[in-house]
This record gives C-alpha cells, structure tokens and sequence, in this order.
C-alpha cells in the first residue's frame, strides 16, 4: 500500500515534469500597456513646437499677400484672373523654389486624379451610366496658366506636376525676404451639380447661373517646420492647406449680379442702390431679426435679365487663409447684427428664391448662432462678418463664407431631414471659420483635426441653437437632433468589420468610411472627454487653452493632444492612442456578481489557510464572509447585522469604540465581489449604476486607469448597507460601448430591434 | 465640407433565429442614395420623409430590395417579406424577414443595393447563423458570398 503511494505520487512528479518541458519557453516582451505614455508615438518637442503643446520661442510661419483681378463671363462661364502674390520667407531656411496649388487641375481632362479610383467593366448597366463612362468627354476645367511672370515681365521657369506648380526663384529666397510674382490664368468653370466639386455653378432652367467660387486662384501651398513644402496632391477628397496674407481682390461680374465673399467690401456705395444701403444701415443695428437688404422680389426682376454692363466689386481681406466669393442675379440678400464680446459682427445669408421659406427664416439666425455658441468655447471671432451661401448639394467652407445645402420642393415644403439637414450644414460650416480657417490646421494630412474638432463643436453649438430658438425644432423634439456627437451615435461604426475601420490617425485620402472616421468619431471621442472623462470645467478650458494658442497659426496633432493635459493635469495618452491611434472599440461588461454575507462560522478558506500555517483560528479573530448559495451559506445570515452574525466582530467594536459611535458607526450588512470584463480594446473609466432593494440607485466611476495591471477583468468589492438588486455598466450609454447585452446584472432579456419593429407595425 | 454623399456603405445584419425558424434582416442604407436611386429608377416624385409619405414609397422600397437582394439557403431561392422601414437620421433602416427555415446548410447571397446608380457603393451583410459571425462584403465586381455551416 504505501508502496502503491510512492509510486503514484512519483507517476504525479513524472508526468508534471513532462508537462513543464512541453511548456513554451516565455519571452520577453516590450511595453504594450495602454498606459504607457505616447513618446513614441510623438515627434520629439523643439524650438518650433514644445512639449507642452504650444509654438516655441523659435515657431514662425509664411506669408503670402495676394492682389488679384478676376473677371467672370456669364456667357460662357469662364473664369479669367491676375494676381500678384507676395510671398514672405520668415523661416530660418533658403528656399529656392515655391510650390504654387493648381488646384482646378483636379478637373483637368487627363487629370490622374480622375483614374484614382479602380474600375472594371460591369457585364450590364444602365444606359445612362455605360454613355457618361464611355461616349462622353471628360469635362476639362483646369487651369489654363497663360503667364508666370516677375513683377518685371520676365518669364519665370515653372514645371506643374498634377495641382503642384514648382516656380524657381531669380535669387534664393533667405529669412526675411519677399518675393512678389505674377500669375495670368483662366479656366472654365465646372457645373458642380453634374460634375461634382466644392466650387463651380447651379445652371437653374431659365439660364441663369449661381456661382459659389473658391480654389479659383493659383494659391501658395504651406511651407512650415514639420512638412517643408506641404505638396502632396489635390486628388479631390482631402482639403487644403494654406499660409495666412492679406487679399485684395477686385471682381467684375455683369451690372446686374449681387456678389459677396471673403473680406470688406471696400466699394459698396459703388455696387449696392440706395435702397440697399439704407437697409444695409438698419441691418447693422438689428440684432434679434435679419433685415432683407436685397428682397425676392428685386431678384425675381433681376433674373430676367442679361445686362451687358460690367460692375467690379471690390474686397480686402487681412489675415486669412483663402478667398471664396459667390456671385448670382438670383440673390435675396439678408443680415443682422451679432455681438461677439465687445463688437458687433455681421450674420449673413445669400439664397435664391428656391431656398425659400427655410432660408429666410433660419440661415442667418443660424449663423448668428453659431458664432455665438464657437466664440463662448474659443475666442471671440475676430472677422466683421459670416456669410451662408446657399448652394445646391454643396456644404464647403472659406473664410468669413460657406456654401449650403437644403432646399424645399417646388411647393415650398420641406421636412425635418431637409430643415434639419440644412440648420446642421450651416452651423458646420461656418464653425470651420474657427477649425481650420483661424485655427489652421494642415487639412491635406489631418482630416480629423479640422473636421472632427469642428463636427464636435458643431454638436455644442447645435444644442445651444435647439435651445436659443426652440420654434426651430420640430414638435416631437425637446433637444436638436445632432446626428453626431452623442456616444450611442457611434457605437455601429466602431463595432464593425474592423476590415473598413483606420485609425482616426491617418491621411483623409486615405481613410474607409470618410465620414465615421474623420467627423463621426473624433467627434464623440471629444464629447466623451468632454462630459464623461475630463468633465467640462477641465475640458473647456484645456480647448479654449488650444484655440487662443494656435489662433491664426498651424497646429499639429500632438500640439492639440500636449496642450488639453498640459492645460489640465489630466493624463490622456491612454485616451488618444486608443481612440485616435486604434481602431479599438469600448466594450465593458459585467462577468459575475457574487454576494456575501458575514458569519460567525470559519469558512472553508479560513480553516484552509489556519491550517496550512498550523495557526489556531480561535485566537485569530476573524471576521468571516460566505458566499450566498454555497454550501457553508444558510438563511439565517440574512437577518440581523454584521456584528450579531460575527461574535470577533461584535467583541472589537466594543473594544474599539465608544457606545455613542457604535451607535452611528456605519454597518455593511452586504458584501458583493464584482467582476468586470472588458472584451474591447479600449480602456475606459467603469460607471456603475446600483441599484438598492429600497428603489434608490447611486452611481460610482471607477477611473480608467483601475485597467492598468489587467486589460481583460477587474474587480471591486462593495459593502453596502442596503442590499442592491440590480447593477448596470454605463446605464446611461455616455461611453459608446458597443454590446450593452453584458452591461446587466442579473441579466436583462432584451428584445431584439427586429421583433421590436416587428411588434411595432403590426400593431 | 459636409461629409454628405462621401461614403457609400450600405450596412445589413442578417440573423437566424432557430427558435423561431426565421432569419431576420435588418439593412440600412444612406438615405439620400436610396431617394436617388428610387428617383431615378422609378419615380422622380418619390420623397422619403417622415411626414405624409406616399404609400408609393413603400411599395418602391419593397420592388427594389427584391430586385437587388437574392438570398439562397439550403441551394433554394428563398423570398423574403418585407416588414417595413423607418428613418433613422440619414439611414433608412429596412426590415426583412424569411420564415420557415428549419435549418441553414449553406446560404449564398447577392446584395446589389445602390450599385446601379453609385459605382463605388459597397454593401456589407454581417451575418449570425448557427452561432458564427461573418462580414459578407460586396462591390460591383464581387455580388455573391456563400457560405457553408456543414
């Protein structure tokens, strides 16, 4: 028998020996906590750029001045210009070459951007589109560069690679010097409705034409310390990126358009009747309700016209990055006054009749809006006016104007989607005034930066707008309807085929799921911190920190993600390389709830370890808890306190505190021991609704960092007076998790949205 | 810019419910697409809308997505009914449902939602059958995805 013992417990340290040598020999392994600090992520701090997100002392920027005569011929819808441009060399580099954007030349007909795309033969289509692919000619709308010239008239050496033009300087440019040059073009301007893009006309039946123009003009690219010269191609989809100059733009249209666009209209009494000026005069001193400066019935004559004559308006612009300008004999034109910190700005609407009654009612009141609600989070904004253009299927931004969709039918009647659609676009678009046009973010690389930032800022400034003028919204909503924003909103698209999904950190060329991936997401990702990580004390003054820092300059990305914990002593590395450097996605569960109750009984654990240590358990005191449905569990734990189950613990507070204390010391009668799961990627802070047997609840955040040693579970243990009946993660859907069929204990049984629709038609 | 109109990916959920023997489809699609599209196909008077929608509305929904939808289980074309659909801000979400199935084999789908009128439209079918997921994915030249539970 003992013999028999022997060898069995032998056969045990055999087999266990062969075991340990099957085993894979362990590595190591380099830091892959989601804690760990971004260094390798971000580019080292320098004289340019500081570790604490702001420009260094040695930060400079270019700057290119533009004089320009443009010309439009309503006829043939040819564009013709003339621009001098003074470029400024304030970096500490030679440069003996400038990049020049060509950008029309998107719309070249041997453009390459047109084949950027894959196509196949389809075996069957439909007769339209087998004539627009293969029996038309390809629209050509790039530009015709005529002349580059010195301001001498002699030929400057230029070569144009695509939407890039490299111009060589007579004599290297050095820190300090201007450079002036002359461009003489032409092009012929696109219909954007049949032809797409972001500038171009609406041919209405009877002739007449909208124009909503921009990348109209031969425009310097970005030269800065991160890039060089930021010329990587226009290919149509990702934006632009551009110096900051002064504009003075004169633009000759036929006598009977109205026009509006980037800058002061420095000749107005030449261009506007005097009806016009003296509503234009009242306009200015209204602040509640737009005053009609040009009215449907002045358009409605005017476009029955085609007047020969000429008028040139003239504009001056300072400090802005680009010029747009819209032009039409359609316009009704409408204004009102706003008052931004001490000044007064001017909202501005510019629509055809078509737009009407939405666009009267709502666009500049919109505006009005918006600059309102971005200044409160930024800076006061700092132009005299905004403008919204409205424009056919066109949601695009300039400074100071913006084109808008959202058009009624031919009755005048809209729906929620086209109000909605329309009072969105808007607050959008002039938002981007701020991202990127003041905050000047490179948009060719970091689509995120300006339109993420902005689509989130578009979500406050829209629930401000909700709340200021309530008869916007429609009866069933109490709160504007944001589309993004809110976490819930975004849990489809992080939840899915992780095949379609790139980091938010990646070339908006270059991204699946355009929308998602550079509005969308970045957008709840700063609402999430915003209200649910930072809160908004912290937040909002790290974003206003941001804006003030980088106003009228070109921040990177890590100046944005250094500045928000520099400003508030929130480490967020673990929050930007999940979000905006993963695809990974929230989703937080709870894996078990086990409850407890104290007993006067050692447990199995506590007999167990007594004995392991050859410990007397009587001497030792304990307080001992068992598990509720185990089998050292009975009922009669249920009743009485803590201290009448445990006799150890009933002796210590005797012991240990005064009978007035005991009175009103707390007394946990039970004990839960909480799992949580994170089967996502992302880290996030737990929320917890409990929910006690009393019907009260109380809800605890557990910070992020509780999954610093443990990326998969974590537990808690709570001693509660009152015995909790329900828990909840994230009960009210602020963390964008995005399977809430684990969030319940004891489990709720949902209905499916299916049979829930299901139930719901049929009734 | 407005992200409108930048990205044409068409969403579907597809499920078997054995216990109820059905299999359960939930699809959404952009809802300015799906309007052109139907515009263009049918009627330039349909108007997908929350208010006073024409009845038409439904039954050009209901042609097109089984114009555009085949589903094969078991090697058998099967029919789907269409449950009805609703608006979800920019998304048109429709619900369609095939009954009687007692068991999924094998299933071979076609999803050619949009792809008449938008040339770089994509549509992805996440399936949940027998307790396994997968992402069907199609494009213009890829309209068929099979699978096979043997």
């Amino acid at each position: 028998m003992k013999l028999l013992k022997y060898l069995c417990l032998s056969i045990a340290f055999i087999s266990l020996n062969v075991v340990a040598q099957e085993q894979e020999p362990q590595s190591g392994h380099v830091n892959q906590n989601k804690f760990k600090q971004l260094y390798d992520e971000f580019s080292t701090p320098n004289m340019y750029r500081t570790g604490s997100g702001a420009p260094g002392p040695a930060y400079y920027q270019q700057q290119a001045d533009y004089k320009m005569d443009i010309e439009i011929d309503d006829e043939t819808a040819v564009l013709s210009g003339n621009e001098t441009i003074t470029y400024t060399n304030n970096s500490p580099d030679v440069l003996s070459y400038l990049w020049v954007q060509l950008d029309q030349n998107v719309r070249q007909k041997d453009s390459p951007s047109k084949d950027i795309n894959s196509s196949r033969i389809t075996p069957a289509m439909s007769a339209s589109r087998f004539s627009s692919s293969y029996m038309s000619e390809r629209f050509d709308g790039g530009f015709n560069v005529e002349s580059v010239t010195a301001t001498n008239g002699s030929d400057l050496p230029h070569m144009i690679n695509q939407t890039m033009m490299r111009v060589e300087l007579p004599q290297p440019m050095k820190t300090g010097d201007q450079f002036s040059f002359k461009i003489k073009w032409w092009y012929q301007v696109n219909n954007h409705v049949t032809d797409g893009g972001r500038s171009g006309y609406e041919l209405f039946p009877d002739g007449n034409r909208n124009y909503v123009i921009a990348q109209f003009y031969p425009r310097m690219a970005v030269y800065n310390d991160v890039e060089g010269w930021q010329n990587s191609q226009f290919w149509g989809r990702d934006e632009f990126a551009l110096p900051f100059g002064n504009f003075e733009v004169n633009i000759t249209v036929p006598s009977d358009h109205l026009l509006d666009g980037t800058g002061r209209l420095m000749n107005r009494k030449d261009v506007f009747s005097s009806d016009m000026m003296k509503r234009y005069e009242k306009a200015k001193k209204s602040y509640d309700e737009p005053v009609i400066v040009s009215t449907q019935a002045e358009a409605e004559v005017r476009e029955k016209g085609r007047s020969k004559k000429k008028n040139t308006w003239k504009l001056y612009a300072e400090n802005v990055r680009d010029f747009g300008f819209a032009t039409s004999r359609k316009y009704i034109w409408d204004m009102m006054a706003v008052k931004i910190g001490n000044k007064d700005v001017m909202a501005v609407s510019l629509y055809s009749k078509e737009g009407n009654p939405l666009w009267e009612q709502w666009s500049t009141k919109a505006v009005a809006s918006t600059l309102k609600s971005y200044s409160r989070m930024t800076f006061d904004y700092p132009y005299h006016k905004a403008i919204s253009v409205h424009a056919r299927r066109q949601g695009m931004e300039y400074p100071m104007i913006c084109w808008n969709y959202g058009r009624p039918d031919e009755n005048g009647k809209y729906d929620d989607r086209t109000k909605y659609g329309m009072m969105s676009v808007i607050i959008h678009e002039v938002g981007h005034n701020f991202f990127p046009m003041i905050i000047n973010s490179d948009e060719r690389q970091w689509t995120w930066m300006d339109e993420g930032l902005n689509t989130f800022m578009q979500y406050v400034a829209e629930q401000d707008f909700g709340e200021w003028y309530p008869t916007a919204l429609s009866a069933s909503d109490d709160a504007y309807p944001s589309r993004r924003g809110p976490a819930k909103k975004i849990t489809r698209y992080m939840g899915g085929n992780q095949d379609r999904i790139a980091p938010i950190m990646t070339k908006g060329l270059n991204t699946y799921q355009f929308g998602n991936n550079a509005y969308g997401k970045p957008a709840t990702a700063l609402n999430i911190l915003r209200e649910t990580v930072m809160g908004r004390e912290l937040f909002d003054y790290a974003f206003k920190e941001y804006a003030n820092r980088w106003m009228f300059k070109h921040p990177t990305p890590e100046d944005f993600f250094r500045t928000m914990e520099d400003a508030s002593a929130f480490d967020l590395d673990w929050y930007w390389r999940g979000w905006f450097y993963s695809t990974d996605w929230v989703d937080v569960g709870l894996k078990e709830v086990k409850k407890y109750y104290v007993s006067s009984e050692p447990n199995q654990y506590a007999k167990n370890y007594a004995e392991s240590r050859d410990l007397n358990l009587e001497d030792l005191n304990w307080v001992y808890l068992v598990e509720e449905g185990s089998e050292e569990f009975n009922e009669k734990l249920r009743k009485g306190t803590s201290a009448d189950n445990s006799p150890s613990l009933k002796e210590y507070m005797m012991d240990n505190f005064t009978e007035e204390e005991r009175k009103n010391i707390k007394q946990p009668k039970y004990f839960y021991d909480i799992t949580f799961e994170k089967p996502g990627g992302l880290v996030m802070p737990i929320i917890v609704e409990f929910t006690y047997a009393d019907g009260t609840s109380k809800t605890e955040t557990y910070p992020a960092q509780i999954w610093r040693y443990n990326d998969n579970e974590v537990s808690k243990a709570i001693a509660s007076e009152k015995e909790i009946v329900s828990i909840k993660v994230d009960p009210k859907l602020e963390t964008a998790d995005i399977d809430t069929s684990n969030n319940s204990w004891p489990k709720e049984v949902k209905e499916n949205d299916f049979d829930k629709f299901k139930n719901k038609v049929k009734g | 810019m407005s992200s409108a109109h930048k990205y044409y990916v068409s969403v579907t959920q597809l499920n078997y419910v054995k216990e109820k023997k059905v299999v359960q489809i939930i699809s959404r699609i952009d809802i300015s697409d799906f309007e052109l599209t139907l515009q263009e196909r049918y009627d330039k008077n349909i108007k997908m809308t929350n208010i006073d929608e024409k009845p038409m509305v439904d039954d050009y929904v209901k042609k097109y997505l089984n114009q555009k939808i085949e589903i094969k289980i078991n090697t058998k074309d099967v029919g789907f009914s269409y449950i009805g659909k609703e608006y979800d801000n920019d998304v048109v979400v429709c619900y369609l449902e095939i009954e009687n199935i007692d068991k999924i084999t094998t299933i071979e789908v076609s999803n050619t939602i949009l792809f008449d009128k938008f040339p770089k439209q994509k549509n992805v079918i996440k399936t949940k059958i027998n307790s396994k997921v997968n992402n069907l994915i199609f494009t213009k030249d890829d309209r068929n995805q099979y699978l096979n539970f043997k």
